[in-house]
């Protein structure tokens, strides 16, 4: 068989993989079973919470990520390589175990006097996005300093010979040139969060309309044998994850071709 | 107007040591080396991308040695050039503008007059990946110029561009500095280019100046066998200075003997340089000629090149010579062939074994 032809079959492979999976739920599909879930309230509360938070949790992880993969991208500095290495940390480390490592945390001095006096973590809806924040955190630097090495240092010697500041170069010229990578990295750790499920059900606990999220939700529903129910519930969190994939695609494709 | 003083600067394991140039108001001066000569980290240091371990940079008599990037007044053309991608070219053109917050009342006329010397008006709404490879040269030329630069800098500028297409922009480039009288510090590897644009000529091998001076005077007369092979000169061989007499020197080379002008450095053992381009060659035993060396020769190879014709010469020494192809159809060469090789005593020129062991002071 030609190179093409394994490559194009392994290509295929994958989508009958994934495909074959979401096919699979017709076995236990029940149209009223969808209705129930889509109409309940807890439901309701799953999908807003979800999406809030990994809106959320993207978003900050975003806001740090940005600076922390430029500087891994540009400069030399002491822990650079330390650095660049724990950004694997949360996909090493199972997310059930990156979440019991929240809740260790939040169980020492320190942890106990921030959830005393600043932020309480554990079993909220902060905890939620904390726990969602963790696991994306890494792969968005990772991301975004693969769109940073992208952008050739040169155009911001360049434009700092035509008078602009360092401030200016970055975000005239860097910034604009990473838009791309920067679009790649919000999608797919908001994805991320949104289907995070070990660190949450650590930090946050399964309280109903308090800290259930859609994965929490699915888990709850399977756990007492609602096959059909958990059916349902996958199938919101499938169309809302493709919908949304789908709309950030064609977003992406306008902005870059403006 | 630019002063490098003593310059050394560390880059990884390469280190560039005690550069020392100047460039005067209005004058070209090239940089040439070959790959890893050090030229990049030079820029780089001009530029302010490096920092010197030691030395001094002054332009204008300002010292730039700890100065950021964006107040040093230079204008940049890198050899990728450095356009930006997303901008069209007019946002190119005024991006220095925008940077240093310029009313577009006192822009508009500069860019004006240099969008119509460069004749680039038709390409302002485009963007850098819309254009052809001399059209970006020159845009990317013009933000530099656009900048109002003291100093304008160009790394290897025209490398990528086909022959004619680079001959054009040298011509453009040469007018415009004349024009503007502008300040232009040239880093190169290409002779022809910097024999074309500079007036005056730093050769840097291995991170330290050999030679410095008059374009003319070091292509001529190329001080160390390391800067003689690196301009290309085709034949380079040792010799033994047998005597000198009313300024002329004798040398034994091989098996054969020439006749030089004697630097006032002469030493007993030196290296015979000769550009090909020096050598005449004329049918066996004709003697027609004012040159003081007539050498029998005898054509070891001939390679066609473009527009000249290498021939490699046994004249008791591997001796090469340039010659037309015409020429070399009349005198109908191929290995075997006898002839007579002159080369002018002035062409034959002496590197004494002193130069040649102490490269660090081979100044001129």
């Amino acid at each position: 068989m030609s190179l093409r032809r394994w490559t194009i079959a392994a290509a295929a492979a994958v989508l009958l993989l994934y495909g074959g999976l979401i096919l699979s739920l017709a076995w236990f599909f029940e149209g009223a079973a969808l209705r129930d879930a889509v109409q309940s309230e807890r439901t309701l509360h799953a999908v807003r919470l979800s999406l809030v938070a990994a809106t959320l949790a993207a978003t900050l992880a975003l806001l740090l990520a940005v600076p922390a993969a430029y500087a891994l991208s540009r400069y030399r500095f002491r822990g650079r390589e330390l650095v660049d290495t724990v950004l694997e940390f949360p996909i090493i480390v199972s997310p059930a175990a990156l979440g019991a490592m929240l809740l260790i945390f939040f169980n020492n001095p320190l942890g106990e006097w921030i959830e005393d006096n600043a932020v309480q973590f554990v079993f909220s809806f902060a905890g939620i996005v904390l726990a969602q924040f963790v696991t994306v955190l890494g792969v968005a630097v990772r991301l975004l300093k693969t769109s940073f090495d992208e952008v050739p240092v040169e155009l911001e010697t360049v434009a700092r010979t035509l008078g602009a500041t360092p401030r200016h170069a970055w975000l005239t010229v860097t910034l604009p040139l990473a838009k791309r990578g920067l679009i790649a990295a919000f999608i797919l750790a908001w994805a991320k969060a949104l289907g995070e499920f070990g660190a949450t059900i650590m930090v946050a606990g399964t309280m109903a309309l308090r800290t259930e999220t859609l994965p929490v939700a699915i888990y709850l529903r399977l756990a007492s044998a609602d096959i059909e129910g958990t059916v349902a519930l996958i199938l919101v969190l499938v169309s809302i994850g493709l919908v949304a994939l789908y709309a950030t695609r064609r977003l992406l494709g306008r902005t870059l071709r403006a | 107007m630019l002063e490098v003083e003593a310059l050394a600067v560390s880059a990884g394991s390469f280190r560039l040591r005690d550069v020392s140039l100047s460039v005067a108001q209005g004058e070209c001066h090239a940089v040439l080396g070959p790959s890893g000569s050090g030229k990049t980290t030079f820029l780089q240091a001009v530029l302010g991308v490096l920092q010197p371990t030691s030395g001094r940079i002054r332009l204008a008599g300002v010292e730039l040695t700890r100065l950021p990037i964006e107040q040093r007044g230079l204008g940049y053309v890198p050899q990728q050039l450095g356009l930006f991608p997303h901008l069209s070219v007019r946002d190119n053109l005024s991006y220095s503008a925008r940077a240093r917050a310029v009313p577009a009342s006192e822009f508009r006329p500069l860019l004006d007059r240099l969008v119509e010397a460069t004749g680039i008006g038709s390409l302002l709404d485009r963007r850098p990946a819309t254009l052809s490879g001399g059209e970006r040269q020159r845009v990317g030329l013009v933000r530099a110029l656009a900048s109002q630069p003291r100093l304008v800098l160009l790394d290897e500028p025209f490398t990528a561009l086909n022959e004619s297409l680079r001959r054009e922009l040298w011509w453009l480039l040469r007018e415009l500095q004349r024009e503007w009288r502008l300040t232009v510090l040239l880093i190169t590897h290409d002779l022809a280019e910097a024999y074309f644009l500079a007036e005056q000529v730093t050769v840097l091998l291995d991170g330290r100046v050999v030679q410095q001076g008059e374009k003319a005077e070091v292509y001529g007369r190329p001080t160390a066998p390391e800067v003689a092979r690196f301009l290309g000169v085709e034949t380079l061989q040792p010799g033994r200075v047998l005597h000198v007499r009313d300024g002329l020197a004798r040398v034994a080379v091989g098996s054969a003997q020439l006749t030089a002008l004697a630097p006032y450095d002469l030493t007993d053992d030196v290296l015979v340089s000769i550009r090909g381009e020096e050598v005449i060659l004329q049918d066996e035993g004709s003697s027609a000629s004012s040159a003081r060396n007539a050498l029998p020769a005898r054509v070891v190879s001939v390679r066609p090149g473009s527009p000249l014709v290498c021939v490699e010469l046994d004249v008791g020494f591997p001796l090469v010579a340039l010659i037309t192809r015409p020429a070399c159809e009349e005198l109908d060469l191929r290995p075997g062939v006898k002839v007579t090789a002159c080369v002018k005593a002035p062409s034959v020129h002496l590197v004494g074994r002193s130069a040649i062991q102490g490269r660090g002071s081979a100044l001129a």
